[in-house]
């Protein structure tokens, strides 16, 4: 799921009542459409406001929802989750693979077979030379862009002196470094066993196994960047039409039921429309314009109240927690004072901004921490920050922020000029819904004595922030599990080695005995036992105030009258697509 | 001779946001076969107002006519007034033609000058277009156009101004109109071009048996065509009668103005310009005595000051001769033949 | 002729290059770096430099300024080793947003754009003009004060209003014209698909400009019925069916094809709320895409493409005009 897309609602909120991690899971359950039996036939809509997917291209795909929609028509993965309603969604099961993976070696060592009778849409057998093929790909960093860097940071391939990988991926000639790669993933004599051999111990490397980035790709079709347009389907449906007004997938007469244990396939076509005004995809699901359409983004947060206060919609709607957990990173390196860090937090009006974004009905509940609800064998409310912490009120503690004001003006008197006299820069993502937040903000702060300003970023938000000479005092963010292990969070977010810590935390003090943490929970392999750590380094990042949490995010769905089978899949935060049915 | 047009106490006004314009108060004349009846006056003195009543070129909406003009369609009259449209529209271009101030703007650009002939003819002649140009031709050439089959497919822009206005005779002339009205036909030309297309009307005339209407403000013009002279002043007439009789023994204050205001070489050397003092009145608020007293130098030998408080009528000095004067004849004739023997 | 339009299009000529050059000139003026823009999540400088050779943006501007204009002449390759590939003469460069050939892109979106302008032309040249005489005629009758409401509605009315209200209520709503589920079918292959398809954003586009049309006709009319000829005309014995369909309306007719000329061209680069709110896949989105995601090679193409439309037009306005109004000659 990686980071907030740039797509979606920009949130803007923080912390409040706990939510039961049980009530997460209760809101998967299956729409009261679903238990009509499934239909075969017909054409399956999704409405779409963007002009089109980020990525097709299985390696390149890093977004929840786009990662949801291409593996459940298209791509198939070594693994899989099980597209069933509630916590069994968030189970491994066997896709291309016969097994979900088989470590050794400390879990330094995976080995997956491939299940015999898979093909590409062109009839050709899939060999482990595809998948070793595709592993390859995300080596040519400068074609195959966007997609997760795991694959890099963990194989084990020698770096160069500036500590990027020798092999330089399949599109360049390069005998050592190819040689190097196949080392690391290599093809037994029957080409039927893929082995990927890590440069540490990763006991969930199997979850990267749901990723696209390990798939199969037959070297002769591949067109590089090219590739991205067309990509060769695995799976039950395969591309028609990819254009500036759809995507059209129609059934891949290759795809044997027999060989894949996880897509029930239904309809006979599966259509993205691109590019519809927001309000308008709203008016067709309202009006049920398109009885088989489904919106396949949120529907406008004015339109909420009609979808969901009206009992028409009853079984044509979906309001559940989203995987997102939106923060503030501080960049420690230019407030390293705590107490101020501490007093932004305690300052903050939380609950304007929550109700702002739509209150706890659609735009999401206080967060604890970074770690989200929905990580249910990780997630547990940090006591630190946000509800069930000993100071949290919800419009902000003043008096506890003065105190820590006070603190500071001794302690840390040159950031405490900063803070009250030049002010703390703010990166923020340019939205209209900043005319009205800013005031909140500055007001909210101002309460503690802390002047703010704001450095609103129109695109290339991320690639901003993630710059350390371009980041300002404190970032807006979002971030939200790859898979359901708190690995993908906790380290991704604090470590130096992370793909998006964005605290320039390494300078505190409190990061050594951190980091040591976080390597002893990647080693752990008792899942129970590495919970408990990363529910205990959240913790410890939070008292270390590297980030501010705000919100644990909500997501709305709403679909067309002859649309079954909708339900919350959990691991991937978005509808199972591929069980959706529509009647003719 | 028989008559082709009378005009009996023609009244054209037309309503504006600052109140009724009485552009023609009361106009009467006639026109008779190969006749030239000259209207003449200042700008807004009402002729072309009389002239486009004629050809009924007034807007249903914006003016307001009473009074009848009786104009000869075929062998009837036809009460322009109060025909209809229609019935206008087909004693256009036959029983009436009109030439127009300005020969610049009055040829439509974007058409060919023998198309825009042709049309007037194919109005009354329809389907005859073979006909239409041939006698497009035949009038560029008898109103003394040089290669007319040539010239027809020219556009207006080609032509000079002078050439312009012999366009518009000729097409004017189309239909053989019996009555032709003239309007300043020579005012936008040069004066050696005035002196031809004058030439050429009076031929036509002579040619065609046509009764002219000529509104102009040029009083040398009158003199040398018009058998009959009407002088309007602020929408009235101020003196009608014969051009002998008017420019020989002008019998309103304004006549005698205008001839003193015409230009011409002096035997004791130069000599001044005697324009009329002061502008003519507003057309909305006229004065309730003669509408020229204020610039009128004889008032003062009226009996009291009935120039300023009574409107004077058009009487008659001879039955052919009228003016509209409150200053009685006999001193009039008197003082008027001192100013004339200064003109002479 | 043959010296004016040597002259013409020699201006033509230069124009663009100065357009293209504007452009080249703006985007490297403007604090983002491509190359980073184009980079993954993980984004190292290695990647970055990478991107910058492959997009070309490692050599001095005017280098890559040539490079762009001569892909126009000779085509253009990208990428290295297996991963390279060509776009033909002429190229406009290559969209690493969009993973194509511009020319391409162009070549897919100019029709829709074309039918989309040319369409709404038709109807609100026919609407605006007929609504334009049809008020002159009857001035300050109701006839012409029905059509100044119009006029004013459809003037302060903005496009993204009338198109999400007619797109809402005629196909969401009402159901009156079925939801294009197919994208753009050319007028030949299926001409009841592409009337079905472009019907309301031609409505949408044709109210703002007829509204406009409407105006200039009844103030051109009335001008014209003003004009001598027009009374000449009208002594002439003329109908007055006539006096007005051909005297005025000749007269009407040129300065009306001019001002359609240059809003046809306008509407070829600059239709992007309506081809927005329809979806159409259009020029206007391309740009208005392009310009989002910064995809320079988009940017700089559709930019000279606007311009040589507008030039082209012009072009082809003043020789009509020539043809319309003899005075004119070239």
């Amino acid at each position: 799921m990686s980071k907030l897309s740039a797509l979606r609602r920009a949130a803007v909120i923080t912390a409040s009542s706990a939510l039961a991690v049980s009530a997460v899971l209760v809101a998967g359950a299956p729409s009261a459409s679903a238990a009509v039996k499934p239909k075969t036939g017909g054409i399956l809509t999704f409405l779409e406001h963007t002009p089109r997917l980020d990525h097709y291209d299985p390696s390149r795909i890093y977004t929840g929802r786009d990662l949801a929609f291409m593996n459940s028509f298209m791509t198939r993965t070594l693994v899989a989750y099980n597209p069933v309603p509630g916590a069994a969604g968030a189970t491994l099961v066997a896709d291309l693979a016969t097994n979900t993976g088989i470590p050794s070696n400390a879990a330094k060592t995976w080995k997956f077979t491939l299940r015999p009778g898979t093909t590409f849409e062109d009839g050709k057998k899939i060999t482990c030379t595809d998948v070793q093929y595709g592993v390859s790909r995300v080596f040519a960093t400068d074609v195959i862009t966007d997609g997760p860097g795991y694959l890099q940071a963990w194989l084990n391939i020698p770096k160069d002196a500036d500590g990027n990988s020798v092999f330089k991926g399949p599109y360049v000639k390069d005998p050592a470094g190819l040689a190097a790669f196949k080392k690391a993933v290599s093809c037994s004599k029957d080409d039927r066993t893929i082995t990927f051999n890590l440069n540490k111990s990763v006991a969930d490397f199997n979850y990267l196994g749901t990723y696209g980035v390990i798939s199969p790709v037959q070297a002769k079709l591949d067109k590089g960047d090219k590739y991205d347009l067309r990509p060769q389907s695995t799976g039950p449906y395969k591309i028609a039409e990819n254009s500036k007004t759809q995507l059209r997938l129609v059934r891949n007469s290759k795809w044997s039921k027999a060989s894949d244990p996880v897509r029930t396939p239904y309809p006979d076509e599966v259509i993205i429309m691109f590019g519809y005004d927001e309000e308008v995809i709203d008016q067709i699901i309202l009006e049920d314009t398109i009885p088989t359409a489904v919106n396949f983004a949120e529907p406008l947060s004015t339109n909420n109240d009609k979808f969901f206060s009206d009992a028409a919609f009853k079984n044509r709607r979906m309001n559940n927690p989203d995987p997102y957990a939106r923060y503030f990173a501080f960049n420690v390196k230019a407030m390293p004072c705590i107490e101020i860090r501490q007093a932004m937090y305690y300052s903050r009006n939380a609950k304007a901004l929550l109700d702002y974004a739509g209150g706890e009905t659609y735009a999401g509940s206080f967060a604890t921490g970074v770690i989200s609800p929905l990580l249910a064998t990780d997630y547990a409310p940090t006591k630190v920050v946000g509800p069930g912490s000993p100071d949290f009120i919800p419009t902000g503690n003043i008096p506890k922020a003065l105190a820590l004001m006070e603190t500071a003006k001794t302690k840390c008197p040159a950031d405490y000029k900063k803070a009250t006299e030049t002010g703390i820069k703010f990166d923020v993502r340019s939205s209209v819904t900043l005319n009205d937040t800013i005031p909140i903000d500055t007001a909210a702060y101002a309460r503690a004595g802390i002047k703010v300003t704001f450095n609103p970023i129109a695109s290339g938000y991320y690639p901003t922030v993630m710059n350390p000479d371009k980041q300002s005092d404190i970032t807006a963010s979002g971030w939200g599990a790859d898979w359901a292990n708190a690995s993908t969070v906790i380290p991704e977010l604090f470590a130096s080695f992370g793909g998006f810590n964005i605290s320039q935390n390494t300078s505190d003090p409190a990061y050594a005995a951190f980091e040591k943490g976080v390597n002893t929970a990647m080693l752990t392999t008792d899942r129970k036992k590495q919970a408990a750590m990363w529910k205990a380094l959240d913790a410890q990042a939070m008292k270390n105030f590297w980030v501010l949490p705000t919100i644990f995010g909500k997501a709305q769905f709403v679909w067309g009258s002859q649309v079954g089978g909708v339900f919350f899949w959990v691991p991937q935060g978005n509808p199972a697509f591929g069980k959706m049915w529509v009647n003719d | 001779m028989a008559e082709l047009l009378r005009i009996e106490n023609l009244h054209v006004a037309f309503p504006t946001d600052d109140g009724l314009v009485r552009a023609v108060d009361g106009v009467s004349l006639t026109l008779n076969e190969g006749e030239t009846v000259a209207i003449v006056g200042e700008s807004g003195s009402g002729k072309t107002v009389t002239g486009l009543s004629v050809m009924g070129l007034h807007k249903k909406g914006s003016a307001q006519l009473s009074g009848s003009i009786h104009l000869k369609v075929g062998d009837s009259s036809l009460d322009i007034v109060t025909a209809t449209d229609e019935e206008i529209r087909l004693a256009r271009g036959r029983a009436v033609a009109m030439i127009f101030q300005d020969p610049m703007s009055s040829l439509h650009p974007y058409y060919r000058i023998g198309n825009q002939l042709a049309e007037g003819y194919l109005v009354h002649n329809p389907g005859k277009k073979k006909e239409a140009l041939k006698r497009a031709i035949e009038m560029l050439d008898l109103v003394g156009i040089a290669e007319p089959d040539q010239r027809a497919h020219e556009y207006p822009h080609q032509f000079s101004g002078g050439m312009r206005q012999r366009v518009m005779i000729a097409m004017a002339l189309m239909n053989s109109p019996r009555v032709l009205i003239a309007d300043e036909p020579t005012t936008a030309l040069d004066v050696t071009v005035q002196a031809q297309i004058l030439i050429l009307l009076a031929s036509l005339q002579k040619e065609f048996n046509m009764g002219i209407l000529l509104i102009t403000h040029d009083l040398g013009v009158v003199a040398q065509v018009a058998d009959k002279v009407s002088v309007m002043y602020a929408g009235r007439i101020v003196e009608q009668g014969s051009a002998d009789d008017v420019f020989y023994k002008p019998a309103a204050p304004y006549t005698l103005g205008l001839l003193k205001s015409v230009p011409r070489i002096s035997t004791h050397g130069s000599e001044r310009l005697k324009a009329i003092p002061g502008q003519p009145p507003s057309l909305i608020n006229l004065p309730i005595g003669c509408a020229f007293e204020p610039r009128c130098e004889f008032s003062t030998y009226a009996a009291s000051d009935i120039c300023a408080t009574e409107r004077p009528d058009l009487l008659g000095i001879s039955p052919t001769h009228l003016s509209r004067c409150h200053v009685a004849e006999a001193t009039r004739d008197r003082l008027f033949e001192e100013e004339l023997k200064e003109v002479r | 002729m043959r010296n004016f339009l040597l002259r013409r299009i020699l201006f033509a000529i230069i124009t663009l290059l100065v357009v293209s050059a504007v452009v080249f000139i703006i985007f490297s003026l403007v604090p983002f770096d491509p190359a980073a823009l184009s980079c993954g999540q993980r984004c190292t400088e290695q990647i970055i430099e990478g991107n910058r050779i492959k997009l070309g943006f490692d050599k001095p501007l005017y280098m890559q300024y040539l490079l762009f204009l001569s892909g126009i002449f000779f085509g253009r390759s990208y990428g290295s080793g297996s991963a390279a590939f060509n776009c033909p003469a002429p190229s406009f460069g290559y969209s690493f947003n969009e993973n194509a050939c511009v020319t391409d892109l162009l070549r897919e979106s100019l029709p829709v754009t074309i039918s989309l302008a040319l369409g709404a032309l038709i109807l609100w040249l026919t609407v605006g003009v007929s609504l334009g005489i049809i008020a002159a005629r009857f001035k300050n009758k109701w006839p012409d004060r029905v059509s100044s409401i119009f006029v004013l509605l459809g003037t302060s009315l903005p496009t993204f209003v009338t198109g999400l209200a007619l797109l809402i209520w005629v196909t969401i709503k009402w159901k009156l014209v079925p939801l294009s589920l197919v994208g753009y079918t050319s007028l030949f292959e299926n001409p009841f698909k592409f009337f079905q398809y472009f019907i309301l954003p031609w409505i949408t586009l044709a109210i703002a400009y007829a509204a406009l049309y409407t105006r200039f006709t009844r103030a051109a009319v009335l001008e014209t019925l003003g004009e001598d000829y027009i009374r000449t005309a009208r002594a002439k014995g003329v109908k007055e069916r006539t006096v007005l369909f051909k005297h005025t309306m000749r007269a009407v007719f040129a300065p009306i094809i001019t001002l359609a000329g240059l809003d046809f061209a306008g509407l070829i680069g600059g239709a992007i709320i309506t081809e927005t709110i329809f979806n159409l896949p259009g020029l206007g989105r391309l740009t208005l895409r392009s310009v989002f995601e910064f995809d320079l090679p988009v940017v700089l193409a559709t930019t000279i493409l606007a311009a040589s439309v507008v030039i082209v037009m012009n072009l082809i306005v003043d020789m009509l005009y020539a043809v319309l109004d003899p005075r004119v000659r070239i």
